[in-house]
């Protein structure tokens, strides 16, 4: 799959990706605080940003995770993986539910909030645009000195482990992006710790989707079993209860089973 | 059982008796003229202009008040019909249909709630059609339709039975015979999407502080969606006793109450045990906002009410049981809001405050559903008695005599619900009037305007620390020709930007330090490290030599930059006020008699057909040319 690895410490925070992104993806003037209502200055016009961390800059974008939380959360599947890895929206199936927001452990599908036609933009690694066409994506084209490529995951992955070996006091000794959320497609390199692009509470190594599976799959066990639950009962109290009814009959018998009927209720 | 119809309205004291719930409705149709209004500006601007939503918040209280709250208040439609139809506690047949009514007004209440919330509502339907069965929120989304659909037709027989047609009495006896099948579809459908409401919080770890998150969240739905349910029924049987002036069922209503104690006390073991299991006990006794809120939100939802209802005496008591069962319904819409976004907000570092809009909104779509009720109540057989004696409601809803101008819910009642419909009429008014930064959060401050031709230079305290420099206005208008970059359009006195928003790095061709200067005169001497310590990156700060070090004496007087403590500059002007103080004057002073459209409004803000004027770009506007 195509990935994208950033080397913090080669980025000299220039913004020219930035400017290749706004040029390629067609993007608007950024809007005033007032709409964009977020610090890192991400928003539905703008993909790409450069965080800035103890003198670092740092390059935040979409991660596009192998497992993205953002598809699986999408209840019509606008969002989804596309065969060459990056992770891209459809307008036309998208419902403004925002779910896919919540899901996103970095927080980056912005929505365009000004626009009472709204959509979430995020990156989509100029999928349409030049991935297909076989180009390498905007921002990695425009970068002066290289300190994010593109290329294939397990070659970036190989020179990420490489770098790292040359030069072991420069960078932190793992390659951030390659287990988190279960691994994504965009990798950094980085002499500090990247927390900074995640957000609220760390979440570790598994992916997210794999926090709901258990309870999708409870699904259908849970509507049938219901189902013969509540059958099952209908059936045996109204047996019970004709059974009663027809003995008292026989007997004429005033024993009233109210009591017992209420306690059994309560459940 | 209908014995108090009729003639007993006729008399005095039942006129007067009247107002109750006719200031109620009154109150409920000004709400909704409210939200109406606001309606219209939350189609026409956006989310962003009326809700305070955020890209890091994207959730707030229309999804957890109307959607998660909404749901889980309706859920006392399928116990109670579960209790009567599957139980076959056949005693509890009187509250059948109020609580049936109640679920499926709820859920139209949350799928107006969301019609608001969702960016894209025409887009609602594409459930139907394209699916994503991993998404908890799917699986919520057809519960709903279908759920809704089902109590659509568990409650149709109370619309049809007094149908003459021979179609619509064939309708009515097939609904009849189909109860048992609805009903046991109902409770099914309610099972699943009461819990995955739950679900739906399961993919946000990083979000849903650990307080809340467990993975056994949808155990924990569902089981205070029982809960809730009952004390929702008992709610609602008590307030419609109250507003309609009949006796409340007690018989029934301690009975519900005994039972919700029960589950009640259930979901508060479940709760505690699993806080334990997860060793999050700690958390408990922390003092943080979560804990806090956690405590609140358990006294109310679970604790006390279970305790209130536990005691016989408060369970047989109307006063007392409304107060248990009241703190309990409040508890747990708290629950819902907290975990749909409340326990989020910190956690992710933001800050979400409902705007004042969202609320009115949001009780807009919860007066509809009730008003809807009522109409229910005093136009069919809802409650075991029979319709709200008819006699007397018949003047409930409003009446308007355009003889007098005056709008009369009832001759008898009260003055102020007399003139609800003038006063919905007024507000809507009054909120269209309220201008547009009025609404985005903050009224502007007046500032004096600076005419144009001010001068180059004007002195200002841009970083907002009290000192001020002097600022060159032209110098930066030719270079940045984008005057929203300083004067926001509706946030002027904002913290984030000073002048620093743009002077920040020092090797910036933008800054006023010249990097390049300084590199060419230490490049003989001591090199980089003369300012930047060698071991540490050039951009951080903290470990690059202040300016003053060097320049002891730093400004040279009469220069430009030289701070100056300034406790009376005010902020910049916003971009509204800094254009129309540019363009106002000088077109006031040019309109004469032969052009008096030049100090219009509409001349430079066309209506339609022309371009916009675009706010980023003020200079390129070509329909303003005159």
């Amino acid at each position: 799959m195509k990935a994208i690895l950033t080397d913090v410490t080669r980025c000299i925070g220039c913004e020219e990706c930035v400017e290749a992104c706004r040029r390629v993806n067609g993007l608007g003037e950024e809007r005033p605080y007032r709409w964009i209502r977020t610090e890192d200055r991400l928003s539905a016009d703008r993909f790409t940003t450069i965080v800035r961390k103890d003198g670092y800059f740092i390059r935040k974008q979409c991660r596009h995770c192998l497992e993205p939380a953002c598809a699986s959360a999408c209840p019509v599947g606008a969002l989804h993986k596309t065969p060459e890895g990056p992770v891209v929206y459809d307008s036309e199936k998208c419902l403004g539910c925002r779910y896919c927001m919540m899901a996103c452990a970095f927080g980056i599908p912005r929505y365009s909030w000004y626009s009472p036609v709204p959509y979430v933009r995020k990156c989509t690694m100029c999928y349409e645009t030049r991935i297909r066409k076989g180009l390498q994506p905007a921002c990695t084209e425009a970068c002066p000195v290289q300190a994010t490529i593109f290329g294939e995951r397990d070659e970036l992955l190989k020179e990420a482990h490489k770098r790292i070996a040359e030069n072991p006091n420069k960078y932190m000794p793992k390659v951030f992006g390659e287990t988190e959320v279960g691994g994504t497609l965009v990798l950094y390199l980085a002499p500090i710790s990247l927390d900074v692009l995640s957000l609220g509470l760390p979440v570790g190594d598994d992916p997210l989707p794999l926090r709901t599976l258990p309870a999708m799959m409870a699904v259908p066990p849970a509507f049938i079993g219901m189902g013969v639950l509540m059958g099952g009962l209908y059936w045996v109290i109204e047996r019970r209860n004709r059974l009663r009814s027809e003995q008292s009959d026989a007997k004429d018998d005033k024993i009233s089973d109210t009591d017992s009927d209420q306690k059994e209720g309560k459940e | 059982m209908m014995a108090t119809t009729g003639q007993t309205s006729e008399t005095p004291v039942r006129r007067a008796r009247l107002t109750r719930l006719c200031r109620f409705k009154a109150a409920l149709w000004f709400i909704i003229g409210a939200a109406a209004v606001l309606a219209v500006l939350r189609f026409l601007h956006g989310l962003g202009a009326t809700t305070a939503l955020t890209d890091l918040t994207p959730w707030g209280f229309w999804i957890g008040f109307d959607v998660m709250g909404g749901v889980a208040l309706a859920a006392g439609g399928f116990v109670v019909a579960a209790t009567v139809y599957v139980f076959h506690l056949e005693r509890y047949h009187a509250i059948v249909r109020p609580a049936v009514l109640t679920a499926f007004l709820g859920y139209l209440a949350v799928i107006g709630g969301l019609v608001f919330d969702v960016g894209l509502p025409w887009n609602l339907w594409h459930m139907i059609i394209y699916w994503n069965p991993h998404s908890p929120l799917f699986e919520v989304g057809w519960c709903v339709m279908l759920y809704t659909l089902v109590l659509s037709l568990e409650f149709a027989p109370v619309v049809l039975e007094s149908a003459k047609h021979p179609t619509l009495a064939r309708v009515y006896n097939l609904l009849k015979k189909a109860t048992i099948p609805l009903v046991i579809l109902g409770i099914m459908l309610s099972t699943l999407h009461q819990s995955s409401l739950g679900s739906l919080m399961l993919i946000m770890p990083h979000r849903l502080h650990p307080l809340w998150y467990t993975p056994i969240l949808p155990l924990l739905f569902f089981i205070s969606a029982i809960g809730l349910g009952l004390m929702m029924v008992t709610t609602e049987a008590l307030f419609s006793a109250y507003l309609y002036e009949h006796e409340p069922e007690m018989e029934l209503l301690k009975g519900l109450g005994k039972a919700a104690s029960v589950v009640l006390w259930i979901y508060f073991v479940i709760k505690m045990v699993d806080l334990s299991v997860r060793d999050q006990i700690g958390a408990l006794f922390q003092p943080s906002f979560e804990s806090v809120l956690f405590w609140i939100e358990c006294l109310l939802s679970a604790l006390i009410p279970a305790m209130l209802l536990s005691i016989r005496r408060v369970r047989e008591h109307p006063i007392g049981l409304g107060i248990a069962v009241g703190t309990g319904v409040i508890g747990f819409v708290m629950n819902r809001i907290d975990v749909g976004g409340l326990a989020t907000v910190a956690v992710t570092g933001t800050r979400y405050v409902p705007s004042w809009m969202e609320v009115v909104i949001s009780c807009g779509v919860v007066a509809a559903a009730a008003l809807a009720f009522f109409f229910v109540a005093e136009h069919f057989h809802l409650f075991h008695a029979g319709p709200v004696r008819a006699d007397e409601f018949r003047h409930a809803l409003p009446e308007w005599d355009p003889g007098t101008m005056v709008v009369r819910p009832d001759p008898y009642t009260w003055g102020p619900a007399r003139y609800s419909a003038m006063a919905v009429l007024g507000a809507a008014v009054a909120l269209a009037l309220v201008p547009d930064y009025a609404l985005s959060g903050g009224a502007l401050r007046d500032q004096p305007v600076t005419a144009p031709g001010f001068g180059d230079r004007i002195v200002l305290d841009g970083n907002r620390t009290g000192l001020a420099v002097v600022f060159k206005h032209t110098d930066h208008v030719s270079r940045t020709h984008n005057c929203a970059l300083c004067h926001h359009m509706v946030r002027p006195e904002e913290q984030a930007t000073g002048c620093s928003h743009c002077h920040r790095d020092m090797e910036l061709e933008t800054n006023i330090f010249d990097h390049s200067l300084h590199a060419k005169r230490v490049e003989q001497g001591p090199g980089c490290s003369a300012c930047h310590d060698p071991g540490f990156p050039p951009g951080d700060a903290s470990h690059t030599k202040p300016c003053l070090q060097c320049h002891t004496k730093m400004v040279p007087s009469g220069a430009t930059i030289k701070p100056k403590s300034a406790p009376w500059i005010g902020r910049a002007p916003g971009y509204k006020e800094a254009m129309h103080g540019l363009c106002i004057p000088c077109h006031k002073q040019k309109a004469s008699a032969e052009k008096p459209a030049l100090w219009r409004c509409a001349t430079c803000h066309p209506a339609s057909g022309t371009p916009a004027f675009d706010p980023l770009r003020p200079d390129e506007r070509g329909n303003m040319e005159h």
